[in-house]
């Protein structure tokens, strides 16, 4: 072809995250985050402080693990109710199979991932093949995994294994062990989401299945393959849970359901599917996370923090989708 | 073949109305002058001046994109004109609404006809017809005789998706023709009818001109218009090409003011004839939509696909693209591929780019390297450089102009977001070009440098179909041109024969009408009424009630005492409450939405009345109380409402948001458990008959006065159809937005009386309490059968489904079973009711 332009189509945007310049929904995320912990070092300094701060890493960690798994769910335009019972039932597997015996930890482990990998191939076969809608079908599972739950502890709690403590709680520079879980953790969905073929045909099909499908791809794989690495998360994330805990109940998973969506969503990733976002929504777990501590240091109740996250959620809806529009 | 044959063919099988009485004096029924409409700044009409007189059959000709659709919606007060004026019956009847036209008596059915396929074919009728036609007779007999003016013999409660799609054309034709209209648009209403049905409703259509209604007919065939058209009016690119008496116009003067398009001389020369061998080769493929379909293209030749748009055209294009299977037999290069080699080995290039050309929230590169991903990675990982290169390299020679190539692709002009795609096609380094209307939406300039890329791949030994309604288009671009009818070819071109005027000869003048194949999706209609019930939304209440019988007679065998008095009450008092919030779930996941927040919401409500409802307090208070439950409840439902029409907010996300902030205010308002509700509303509320709670009686009336409202009332019916299909609901004349927002104000209301239930239950403010019911409210309406696709609900499924789940969840604590056997008997039952229903009534393009 002989008719070759000299449009300049922009030098090659450098960097290994580089799009060149942050996405808005990055920036949103930062600047809120930014402004929240100015607020708190304003009117509630003990709620940054290093003390409150290793109390409630650790937690904001797990919830960041949770999210990346709901993220990428809902990526491909679905929504999963089953995070309760998946939490919960690693949590209870790896306390009451080991019962405080070290050397039962790693068999209780493999045990709550292979679990694990059954609910995600059961939600993903249903979801991705059989076409069911997506919260029905998590609804059914998130009961399933719950019968689990109560088959395997009776609804009882039971002490932590020592050394799943240690794995969770232990600290390495200044920060806890379950910090650095995480930020590995979302290294590896950022790099696989961002940076390799799958990852971007991944989001390719969430973005428009139809479009995916002329394109020539496996749309129904990619669907499974995102409820199987959620459970995969979650299941992580119950066991980091039950190593945090010292006494973890059999239904810690129930506060991670609503967070993990509002997180998701906080972090700019559309209920329609599509693009994801792993680092804004790490961000906005922290920052949720942190505006419950905010709340509670300056004196609002306990009670009224959802109304506030309510408010946050609403807020950061409302300026995603006026952007969108 | 040549022009003439052609016309020879049209006029044998054509009859020339001969009693046409002294037209030119019958009174014009609607008159448009000086009619000018734009798009922002492309003009679809130019002061387009024509009348349309009572008694006339008036034809109005021209080819896709020439203005045709912009009129009737003009004069169906769908679109406003920009200039120009419209009268009826010699008084001005501009601005017209969509309103103002039906009560004008202005009738119009649409080529895709706004048929809703989840309600009945009654109910069909029942929602779209003014009711004062249904007034002092069986409304049953109305509906026969309505169906009967089309010669349409279809059971009346069988659901509309049973039709084929010419049964849905003649119900729409219906629909038109039972008002009794001064002017009826019909527009190509013959598409997809067999050639008895097309004779019957010509009939109709010269009837109903005979009784003085003016008849607006859309068509492509010019063989129709000889058989029923008075008068002709031709449009081209937006202007009135000619208009006159049919009688007084020869085929061929027509076909000159449907084509007379200048040729652009902007178009690439066209192929040598070549020696060699045939690149592609197709043989007798067939489909959906088309059969026998046969041609080969040598290298350098650009196939081109024309036909008047609805002939088999799209579907062949995606067999060939490998999207769907298809018989015969597809060679590229001598290779024989099927459908799942196809797909690898052709790039497609879609139609309708939005839907699926482009992802609309992904960058210009994004959209771009898509499809040839793995060709810029190693070991998996992408290449920034490879990918930003080839893209780059690739965007140099399609000329795309972007701002950037991280710009949303929506940034860009039609005709760039067209290169874009190509661009993906190309990087995909395919065997075969499948470009379906690839100039579709593409701007004047960037329409000839598509022709002249299309030209170049195809030079380059690349085989390149072309589907495309411009002839003119085909004639500059192709080499060989196949004509589709009906799904068969009635053409093929090549050489000198490929003009415009040969290829809209063979396309409009083509006689023969579609194969009575489509006939076949009516065998579903035939049969008993056993087999409409077992279609019908309260199907589901069958299993259920054998589930829930087995269920008690098991509990009864193990423990004598689970059907007492005591128990039985117990649980029907505990499903009572779950019962009425899941009839208010049932109405928003009929309208296709979700509602998270009626848990939090019925909490709260409790939490409001521990306030007001206690012992001593004064019944003013209490009634203050109840007041305030159901003022949150309308509020409530009205902000619900809004965020998901106004604000676009999902329905999981604004209701997740009303979830946290409802919770929120009941901690709020109560740290924990706290004011005593009063005993004696608790008695009331709790007072029984025999072994039945009073409320479980109130609920079974509510139950079927709302399944009454549901299925016989014109808000029942509104409400189904929104929720199936918006844009037939829309068409059908319903207020959309409102419908969906007083159903969410519903679904609120009826939390707030399952709330009183759920006060009498737990006694105290509890702001703990109520969140688990948002689940198990899905769950019950999942179990009755309520599709969340919306339209199709019902409340009777919901109730049983909501005492099942109670009675499951007793039978447990009853029989001393662990609460495993609750959780997996609750999940297996919806993961099994959900796989059940969805494979029994999957549609087909679910």
């Amino acid at each position: 072809m002989n008719t070759a332009n000299n449009a300049t189509y922009g030098t090659m945007p450098p960097g290994l995250f580089g799009r060149g310049r942050p996405s808005f929904e990055l920036g949103t995320v930062v600047l809120s985050t930014l402004a929240l912990i100015v607020l708190c070092m304003i009117f509630a300094p003990s709620s940054i402080s290093s003390g409150a701060l290793a109390g409630s890493l650790p937690f904001a960690a797990v919830a960041v693990i949770v999210s990346l798994g709901q993220m990428l769910v809902v990526q491909q335009g679905g929504f999963d109710l089953s995070v309760p019972g998946a939490i919960s039932l690693s949590v209870v597997i790896s306390t009451h199979y080991p019962a405080g015996n070290d050397a039962e930890l790693l068999p209780a482990v493999l045990l709550a991932l292979a679990f694990a990998l059954g609910a995600g191939l059961f939600n993903g076969i249903l979801i991705g093949v059989v076409r069911l809608n997506a919260i029905v079908a998590t609804i059914g599972t998130n009961a399933l995994l719950y019968g689990g739950v109560i088959a395997i502890s009776g609804g009882v709690p039971r002490t932590t294994t020592p050394l799943l403590s240690r794995i969770a709680g232990g600290e390495f520079l200044g920060l806890g062990y379950t910090v650095w879980y995480a930020l590995v953790i979302l290294l590896i969905v950022a790099v696989v989401l961002k940076k390799t073929v799958a990852g971007r045909r991944f989001e390719g099909i969430g973005a428009n299945p139809a479009m995916a499908r002329t394109v020539g791809l496996r749309v129904r794989s990619y669907e499974l393959s995102a409820y199987v690495s959620a459970q995969l998360l979650y299941c992580l994330a119950g066991i980091l849970l039950a190593g945090l805990t010292s006494q973890p109940t059999a239904f810690l998973g129930n506060s991670y359901l609503l967070p993990s969506v509002a997180i998701v969503v906080l972090g700019g990733t559309s209920l329609m599917g599509g693009r994801g976002f792993p680092v804004p929504t790490a961000l906005a777990a922290f920052f949720l996370t942190q505006l419950g501590q905010f709340s509670i240091t300056i004196g609002v109740p306990f009670s009224a923090q959802t109304i506030i996250q309510a408010l946050a959620l609403g807020l950061g809806i409302a300026v995603y989708s006026f952007r969108r529009s | 073949m040549s022009i003439a044959s052609n016309i020879d063919a049209a006029n044998t099988g054509s009859h020339m109305e001969t009693n046409v009485h002294s037209l030119a004096e019958a009174p014009i029924t609607i008159g448009m002058a000086g009619i000018t409409k734009s798009f922002s700044g492309v003009y679809a009409l130019t002061d387009v001046t024509v009348a349309f007189r009572a008694g006339e059959v008036h034809a109005v000709l021209g080819e896709n994109g020439a203005g045709k659709s912009t009129l009737m919606s003009i004069i169906s007060g769908v679109l406003q004109p920009d200039r120009g004026e419209i009268t009826f019956e010699g008084s001005t009847a501009s601005p017209l609404t969509p309103e103002k036209a039906a009560d004008l008596g202005i009738s119009i059915s649409y080529q895709h006809p706004a048929i809703v396929e989840d309600l009945s074919i009654l109910e069909n009728l029942q929602v779209s017809l003014p009711p004062a036609l249904f007034e002092g007779r069986k409304v049953s007999d109305v509906a026969r005789e309505v169906m009967s003016a089309v010669g349409l013999d279809v059971p009346l409660k069988m659901r509309a998706e049973g039709l084929s799609i010419g049964q849905k054309l003649l119900l729409e034709i219906a629909k038109a023709l039972a008002t009794k209209p001064k002017v009826l648009i019909l527009d190509e209403p013959t598409a997809s009818l067999d050639k008895d049905a097309s004779d019957m409703l010509f009939e109709r259509v010269r009837a109903a001109a005979a009784q003085g209604t003016a008849v607006i007919y859309i068509t492509h065939r010019l063989a129709e218009i000889r058989q029923i058209g008075h008068r002709v009016t031709v449009l081209r690119d937006g202007h009135v090409a000619g208009t006159g008496l049919v009688r007084d116009l020869s085929d061929s003067e027509l076909l000159d003011m449907i084509v007379g398009r200048k040729l652009d001389s902007t178009f690439p020369p066209k192929a040598k004839p070549m020696l060699g061998q045939a690149n592609l080769t197709v043989k007798s493929l067939g489909g959906h939509g088309f059969s026998d379909v046969s041609f080969e293209a040598r290298p350098g030749e650009i196939v081109g696909i024309a036909g008047v748009a609805g002939n088999g055209q799209t579907e062949l294009m995606r067999a060939l693209a490998g999207l769907d299977a298809a018989r015969g037999e597809v060679k590229l290069a001598g290779q024989r591929l099927n459908h799942k080699d196809l797909i690898h080995a052709a790039a497609f290039m879609p139609a309708d780019r939005l839907v699926e050309g482009v992802a609309k929230s992904f960058s210009v590169r994004e959209n771009a390297a898509l499809g040839a991903l793995e060709k810029f990675a190693s070991f998996g990982f992408m290449s920034r450089r490879k990918e930003h290169q080839a893209v780059v390299d690739t965007f140099r020679e399609l000329s795309v102009k972007t701002p950037g190539l991280e710009a949303k692709i929506t940034a860009l002009s039609g005709g760039n977001q067209q290169k874009v795609v190509l661009a993906r096609a190309l990087l995909e380094q395919p065997g075969l070009i499948v470009a379906d209307e690839p100039t579709q939406g593409v701007d004047v300039g960037a329409r000839f440098e598509m022709y002249r890329i299309l030209r170049e791949i195809s030079g380059a030994g690349t085989p390149v179909v072309v589907n495309s309604s411009d002839a003119a288009e085909l004639e500059g671009l192709c080499d060989r041109v196949i004509v589709l009818s009906k799904g068969r070819v009635v053409a093929t071109l090549t050489g000198e024969d490929v003009v415009e005027a040969k290829i809209v000869a063979a396309a409009v003048s083509a006689d023969h009408h579609a194969e009575t194949g489509a006939e076949r999706r009516a065998d579903r209609s035939r049969g008993g009424a056993l087999r409409h019930f077992l279609q019908s939304d309260n199907a589901p209440a069958v299993p259920l009630l054998a589930i829930m019988v087995a269920l008690a007679l098991y509990g009864y065998s193990q423990n004598a005492n689970f059907l007492s008095s005591f128990n039985v009450y117990n649980t029907l008092m505990l499903a009572t409450t779950l019962c009425f919030i899941s009839m208010g779930q049932t109405i928003v996941l009929m309208l296709r939405g979700v509602d998270l927040s009626v848990g939090p919401l019925a909490g709260l409500s409790v939490v409001i009345a521990s306030f007001f409802v206690n012992d001593g307090a004064s019944l003013p208070r209490m009634l203050t109380g109840f007041g305030l439950m159901l003022a949150v409840a309308v509020v409530v439902g009205l902000a619900n409402g809004s965020l998901v029409r106004y604000a676009k907010f999902t329905p999981i996300a604004a209701t997740l948001a009303m979830y946290m902030g409802l919770q929120g205010i009941s901690f709020l308002m109560r740290e924990g458990p706290g004011g005593y509700i009063s005993y004696d509303v608790t008695a009331i509320l709790g007072a029984q008959i025999g072994p039945l709670p009073w409320a479980f009686v109130a609920l079974i009336v509510c139950v079927i006065v709302g399944e009454y409202v549901l299925r016989k009332t014109r808000i029942g019916w509104q409400i189904r159809a929104v929720g199936s299909d918006e844009e037939a609901a829309r068409r059908i004349g319903l207020n959309v937005n409102r419908l969906n927002i007083m159903g969410y104000v519903a679904t609120a209301l009826f939390v707030f009386v399952g709330a009183l239930m759920l006060m009498a239950q737990i006694g105290v403010g509890d702001p703990q309490q109520g969140t688990s019911y948002t689940l198990a409210s899905i769950t019950a309406v999942v179990l009755g059968g309520t599709s969340l696709r919306g339209g199709r609900g019902t409340f009777i499924g919901t109730a049983l489904g909501a005492v099942l789940l109670t009675e499951i969840f007793t039978a447990i604590a009853f029989l001393g079973l662990s609460q495993t056997y609750q959780y997996v008997f609750q999940g297996a039952l919806i993961v099994f009711a959900a796989v059940i229903y969805t494979t029994l009534r999957g549609r087909p393009q679910a």
